[in-house]
């Protein structure tokens, strides 16, 4: 399949100015000032083919935004190129941009003191969308994020879930073929984020738009995305299926199961017995239930079930799978390398 | 043409904004325009007292403050916005919206907002134009008009250049507002005959931040007569060089933006 | 007096919070006094143009000279008194982050003031100083001798701060007044401008006609600014002094209770409305 985006070891590097403290420190600073050079983003590349979701994760401060401004063609790449859609972003920035859409979810896009509908009525123009496939795109927008209820509310009086329902209609708006969420799904309820995630999905399977997606939710990840880039320091640390990074990086599983009797619980003691510290297994209760989570690399599932069955008396038992979020949390914290 | 068209939604949004903020734009208004009656009452006071200042009559001095505030009421009203870039937009990476839409970036930040507060200086302008013009033996010919008419648009150029290179100047360093402030506060010098300065201040306003051209000179013109090509010439050429030179440090300080946060 | 001591233990933070804010932001606060110094400045030449006019020495009682202490000392005492606690006050109040000083367990307004004096300390340290040194040099090269005078000078340092603090609880109390009407920046203009020429910042009040001067004389905008330059300038005598200052600190207690007063009606709205 052809690739929509392709990033070729983009580098960032920015100057930043060292403070000294003190009168002589800021004076210095002002006639000579001491610049050291940080590089943001260090050397990274990948490809994606056109109509997949992307997942672009990594810790804070990692360098997504750079990555992402990068691509969009606010900032200006240190080293390297990204090609997007055959163009190359800050090379023709306006033509380039009609065919993007970028959702900042940090801050929105809208006229603050404008009725929504304002909003998109100004964004018509610039984009230059004729009358007739506004109206269908209106309907579309409207059927799949559900405006119809706030679009006429100026948009200082949307809560944030409508906030971003509505910025991302607005990045929709001129039928881009790839488009940019930075969290999207920053600081929403549960039911919020559902929904917001489910018109990514429709927008993405019925009109084949190219999404790059990042965010620290990863249910966001596991619930859109086939595949993920994980970045940290600047430099791309996984590029692959999520399948592949739960074969790679270890089986974390939960063994759930129910006592007979609640307070027997404080008769397991999977730490000492099979000598491994809290992150490599873990026991929890609530109640009557009891939950351990554990590294299939570390200890076998068989021999955490036998220990269980062999101290207390269970009344159920269940094995969930792998959830991604132990994983990145792991690497986060930079217990597994590559 | 499609870029007039923005124009014209661009102005509809902002009445519209105006309508839910009436209130606001009144009092801003008011509070331009009694600066300017203070101004006129000192005026008033001094010339109660003297007939003429360096030579030049109540009148006149009436029509050159008035003339000074045509480049600067419409500079006002129309790239407010500039202000804000060295104030807020660039420090707080909001920037980043206007790098992603398909129309030019000075433009989209000039256009997004107007300041109808500045009616009430428009208003000054206005009044003190038609209270002197009459009294005053001007000359006119049949290019009178259209010359007013490029003089307005010129010496707006000069306010408005100076406002985005010094906003400009964020791109590189974050905030610029109080750059801008720092060079935006001697267009008061343009309000009287330059001959009241010496020769440092005269220089300096002539040709280093040329806020003489949007006022002095050219009214000077229009009330005599006298040096068209220095007085109307002058205020084409520092537009024209003003707004190359503004639209070249803009570029460049594009290239340099940041963003801001991670 | 162990409670004034802890009274500025507990606003010190405050005080040194004011001065790193100046600090940081010096190179702003130069252009932007650069900017507004412009003005005076501007004003100088039109009154030489307007004495070189008149081809008279003295112009409605005032000399150059006289015209130009004025200028330069009206311009460093509103720098000085300038408070600007109303536009944080008003501010906050429109966020709503006003809420966060009232739960702290400390006047609410006088950890404005006591931010705001060492603001003003720093400003006060940079222009202070040059200003009046400069003012005098000038004044000296004109009349040949020595005009400064100590004893009015400390009079004036005294005046002065009477002053702020008035300008200090005037602006609390417009502040406070953004509880009722949300606007800020055109009323602040509004009231900025009045003051000003009010105060006699635009021109010496004794040049208004004598009816209006007599009033203004009277009303607290002339303790603001026009008594202390009046002062400085050594155009009062003693006794004329002792009133003016007396009508200073009158204006102070008075603006003092007015604060209080709208700040309880202010709290009462604050609870009606929820906040």
């Amino acid at each position: 399949m052809e690739n929509m985006i392709i990033a070729e070891n983009l580098r960032k590097e920015f100057k930043k100015v060292i403070k000294e403290p003190g009168v002589k420190g800021a004076v210095k600073a002002l006639f000579k000032p001491k610049k050291e050079i940080v590089t943001a983003v260090d050397d990274i590349s990948f490809t994606v083919p056109k109509g997949e979701i992307l997942g672009f994760i990594g810790p804070n401060g990692a360098g997504k935004s750079t990555v992402i401004k990068m691509l969009t063609g606010i900032l200006m790449p240190t080293a390297g190129f990204c090609r997007i859609n055959g163009k190359i972003p800050q090379e023709d920035r306006k033509n380039y941009v009609r065919e993007i859409g970028v959702v900042f979810g940090q801050r929105t896009q809208l006229w603050w003191d404008l009725a929504l509908r304002e909003t998109y009525a100004v964004l018509k123009e610039i984009y230059q969308v004729p009358d007739e496939q506004y109206k269908k795109r209106m309907a579309f927008l409207n059927e799949v994020l559900e405006l119809d209820s706030f679009i006429t509310s100026p948009v200082r009086t949307l809560s944030l879930g409508q906030r971003m329902r509505a910025d991302i209609a607005a990045s929709l708006l001129h039928s881009p073929k790839v488009l940019f969420l930075d969290e999207p799904t920053i600081g929403l309820d549960v039911v919020v984020k559902e929904n917001i995630r489910s018109a990514i999905k429709k927008i993405n399977e019925e009109e084949g738009t190219t999404v790059i997606l990042t965010t620290h939710d990863l249910a966001d990840i596991e619930l859109l995305c086939e595949r993920i880039v994980m970045i940290d320091k600047g430099r791309k640390v996984f590029d692959g299926a999520i399948s592949d990074l739960k074969h790679n990086f270890g089986d974390v599983r939960t063994l759930e199961f129910e006592l007979v009797n609640g307070p027997d619980f404080k008769l397991l003691d999977y730490n000492r017995r099979f000598k491994l510290t809290q992150d490599d297994i873990h026991a929890e209760r609530d109640g009557s239930m009891a939950r351990v989570r554990f590294d299939t690399a570390k200890v076998s599932v068989e021999n955490v079930v036998s220990y269980t069955l062999s101290t207390v008396h269970v009344k159920d038992l269940n094995i969930k799978d792998v959830e991604i979020e132990e994983i990145i949390k792991k690497l986060y914290r930079r217990e597994v390398s590559l | 043409m499609r870029y007039i068209r923005l124009h014209k939604i661009f102005i509809a949004q902002y009445l519209k904004k105006l309508m839910e903020y009436k209130a606001d734009f009144l009092l801003g208004a008011i509070g331009l325009l009694l600066t300017q009656v203070f101004q006129l009452a000192f005026l008033g006071i001094i010339f109660s007292q003297i007939p003429a200042l360096i030579g030049w009559s109540f009148q006149e001095i009436l029509f050159i403050y008035g003339f000074s505030l045509i480049a600067k009421t419409l500079d006002h009203l129309f790239t407010d916005n500039l202000w804000m870039v060295g104030y807020r937009i660039i420090r707080k990476g909001e920037f980043d919206k206007y790098l992603t839409r398909p129309i030019n970036t000075l433009y989209h930040v000039i256009a997004e907002n107007f300041c109808v507060d500045a009616l009430g200086e428009m208003l000054t302008c206005i009044l003190l134009l038609a209270y002197s013009i009459p009294s005053l033996d001007m000359p006119f010919h049949w290019y009178t008009i259209p010359l007013w008419i490029v003089v307005a648009v010129f010496a707006t150029l000069i306010y408005t250049s100076l406002k985005i290179m010094t906003a400009a100047i964020s791109f590189w360093t974050k905030a610029s507002g109080h750059i801008t402030h720092m060079l935006y506060m001697t267009n008061d010098f343009s309000k009287y005959p330059v001959s009241i300065y010496n020769k440092f201040v005269q220089t300096v306003i002539t040709y280093v931040i040329p806020f003489a051209f949007t006022a002095y000179f050219p009214a000077s013109y229009f009330l005599t007569g006298n040096n068209p090509w220095f007085c109307i010439g002058g205020t084409v050429i520092a537009g024209t060089v003003l707004f190359a030179l503004a639209l070249f440090i803009w570029h460049k300080g594009l290239s340099a933006y940041e963003s801001a946060g991670s | 007096m162990s409670r004034i001591k802890r009274f500025f233990r507990t606003y010190k933070p405050f005080t040194r919070a004011g001065v790193q804010e100046m600090v940081a932001y010096r190179a702003n606060f130069i252009c932007f006094f650069i900017g507004e110094i412009m003005s005076a400045f501007i004003m100088y030449f039109v009154w030489k143009a307007v004495f070189l006019s008149s081809g008279s020495k003295t112009f409605m009682g005032f000399t150059m000279e006289d015209m130009v202490v004025y200028l330069f000392i009206s311009f460093l005492t509103d720098y000085l008194t300038y408070s600007d606690g109303a536009f944080a006050v008003g501010e906050e109040i429109v966020e709503g982050s006003i809420a966060m000083r009232m739960i702290r367990p400390c006047s609410f307004e006088m950890s404005f003031l006591f931010q705001e004096i060492g603001n003003r300390l720093i400003s006060a340290a940079m222009i202070f100083a040059p200003m009046v040194v400069g003012v005098e040099i000038y004044r000296y090269a004109i009349a040949g001798v020595v005009r400064f005078h100590p004893g009015y000078f400390l009079i004036y340092i005294a005046s002065m701060l009477i002053a702020y603090m008035i300008s200090f609880y005037f602006n609390v109390c417009y502040g406070f007044m953004a509880f009722f009407f949300k606007n800020l920046w055109g009323t602040s203009l509004i009231k900025e401008t009045l003051v000003s020429f009010l105060s006699g910042g635009m021109i010496p009040l004794a040049f208004l006609p004598s009816g209006l001067a007599a009033v203004l004389n009277f009303l607290p905008f002339a303790s603001l600014r026009y008594t202390p330059i009046m002062i400085y300038m050594g155009m009062y005598s003693p006794s004329e002094i002792a009133w003016r200052m007396g009508l200073q600190v009158f204006w102070l207690v008075v603006m003092f209770a007015l604060s209080k007063l709208i700040w309880h009606s202010a709290v009462k709205h604050l609870s009606v409305q929820g906040g």
